[in-house]
């Protein structure tokens, strides 16, 4: 079931965020995973800064979450989508367990109306793992949506070491020349201008989201001038004024802002099947 | 009227970034709406004898005095700090001290920062201190993966309670800020806004504490005005953090 709701006409649609999971929300089914006060804040700045929609996720960090974990978390999602139709649900899932993900697909997706699908670091992107979702993505014609740098500190790289970066995306764009492919926060802290040096290569099924705290001057309209104007999207990954203040003042014209705060996200979804 | 806490000038070697003269710069931010900023030298950071930024800084502000005051950049570890910080004071008419130890390899506990400190406080002048020039994720292997916590930046405004000691470019939390009760953990500490949430703090806070700042050309200013804009204020604690903390702070008002 496909939500008619919101983003057919919003302007600007955040491709890039979170709600949490409530305390003790840990448990699948449980009808109140989530955590209320956060979405509503959540809702009531987005209300300020003119975003019309969020796309939500609640991802797992760990290595290998276990299929209730995924449920539990991805009930948090649903529960927003309940909440409010400007919350527009991204399936998390675990691609270690292929049966358990195309499960929590069908669930999330097909039957609860999510918008797309989120990866995070248990696998690289282009990991031959992520195939059954992938493709299953590509069927539905849904986005995959995944946590994403090129960290060049110690620390970072000790922490993710399966951290995907454009050289992966490149290679899964390849693999899965069928899937909308969403490179997660070219400001996320890593090294972007390395990431799109890379992706000055990519195919079309690449697309690139512009959230993340790094505001550096020329984000914005390095990665547009890279990709092209109809392949990044507005998003804040939960930094909203960083967010929406780095698009307003990127050296674009008003229509090519459009496309990015909305236009283009909304071409994505036009494209669903499932 | 908005005043610009964080700024500079000066080249920065790591990435090509625009707007890195003081006629340039200026005109970034007048455009933006900024009315006055304090800027500092990028070279200092990188300049052994870290004083002749000092001295460049100020024969390239010359011409711009009705809208940047200096900020000077010293290192406690090297020669003749203390003279060079009395010139920058009562010659060059700085108005603020930048401290980056992770550029110049100290600790910000050391006796000699304490010294440098305290000489600050009593010339007048607030020290500026990055948590960072730029995010330690995406740094050149040529640069420092250093970064100054609140801990270091608090333990020095204990030191030297007689200080006023602005943290810049953190995202430091609430929570690391103050006590249970509210009250700030640290004796004359302030926060430059740019990736402070200011909704975090509680209002009297903010509107005592923080001083709005940008950290251009670096980075965009967009996102730090929005901050200000969009945060659940008073318009007299907007005005405050918008320009009156960091007029205040720099003996400008």
């Amino acid at each position: 079931m496909e939500r008619e709701a919101a983003w057919r006409e919003a302007k600007r649609i955040d491709v890039h965020n979170h709600v949490r999971r409530a305390r003790g929300g840990q448990t699948a089914g449980s009808g109140e995973a989530l955590d209320v006060d956060h979405a509503e804040r959540l809702l009531a700045k987005g209300e300020k800064l003119g975003i019309d929609c969020f796309c939500v996720s609640v991802p797992l960090t760990g290595d290998a979450p276990t299929p209730d974990q995924v449920r539990a978390a991805n009930d948090a999602v649903l529960e927003a989508m309940r909440m409010s139709d400007r919350f527009l649900g991204f399936c998390f899932v675990n691609p270690g367990d292929a049966a358990a993900a195309l499960e929590e697909m069908e669930r999330c997706i097909v039957e609860g109306g999510m918008a797309g699908v989120k990866l995070y670091h248990q696998y690289v992107v282009c990991d031959p793992a992520q195939r059954p979702v992938m493709e299953r993505a590509a069927e539905l014609g849904v986005p995959v949506l995944m946590h994403a740098g090129k960290v060049t500190d110690t620390e970072s790289q000790r922490r993710q070491p399966r951290l995907s970066h454009a050289g992966h995306f490149l290679k899964a764009a390849e693999m899965f020349p069928e899937t909308p492919l969403i490179q997660g926060h070219i400001g996320g802290g890593g090294d972007w201008e390395w990431n799109l040096r890379v992706l000055e290569e990519a195919p079309a099924n690449v697309y690139i989201d512009t959230s993340g705290s790094v505001i550096d001057t020329g984000i914005v309209d390095r990665t547009v001038a890279t990709l092209g104007v109809d392949r990044v999207l507005f998003a804040t990954d939960g930094i909203l004024e960083e967010g929406v203040g780095k698009l307003l003042e990127a050296n674009l014209d008003e229509a090519d802002r459009a496309r990015v705060f909305g236009g283009n996200v909304r071409e994505i979804f036009a494209r669903r099947r499932g | 009227m908005m005043f610009d806490i964080n700024t500079a000038v000066g080249h920065w070697p790591f990435r090509r970034i625009p707007n890195q003269t003081p006629a340039e710069l200026r005109a970034l931010l007048e455009g933006a709406g900024i009315d006055g900023a304090a800027v500092a030298n990028t070279n200092g950071l990188f300049y052994k004898n870290c004083h002749d930024a000092n001295l460049e800084l100020a024969e390239w502000l010359a011409p711009h005095a009705d809208f940047f005051v200096g900020v000077a950049t010293l290192n406690p570890l090297y020669a003749a700090w203390e003279r060079d910080l009395r010139t920058c004071s009562e010659e060059l008419g700085f108005r603020a001290l930048r401290l980056v130890p992770q550029y110049h390899d100290y600790a910000l506990g050391c006796g000699e920062s304490i010294a440098i400190a305290r000489l600050a406080a009593q010339v007048d002048l607030p020290l500026l201190i990055p948590h960072r020039v730029v995010d330690v994720r995406q740094h050149h292997w040529l640069d420092t993966e250093r970064v100054i916590g609140v801990d270091e930046i608090g333990a020095l405004c204990r030191a030297v309670p007689e200080a006023r000691v602005i943290a810049c470019e953190g995202g430091f939390s609430a929570g690391a800020l103050l006590d249970r009760d509210g009250s700030p953990r640290y004796p004359g500490l302030y926060l430059e806004s740019s990736r402070v949430a200011i909704d975090a703090f509680p209002e009297e806070f903010a509107a005592e504490r923080i001083a709005f700042g940008t950290g251009a050309p670096f980075k965009q200013i967009r996102p730090a005005q929005l901050k200000v804009e969009v945060a659940d204020l008073g318009a007299e604690s907007r005005e405050r953090i918008c320009g009156k903390n960091g007029r205040e702070l720099l003996g400008l008002a």
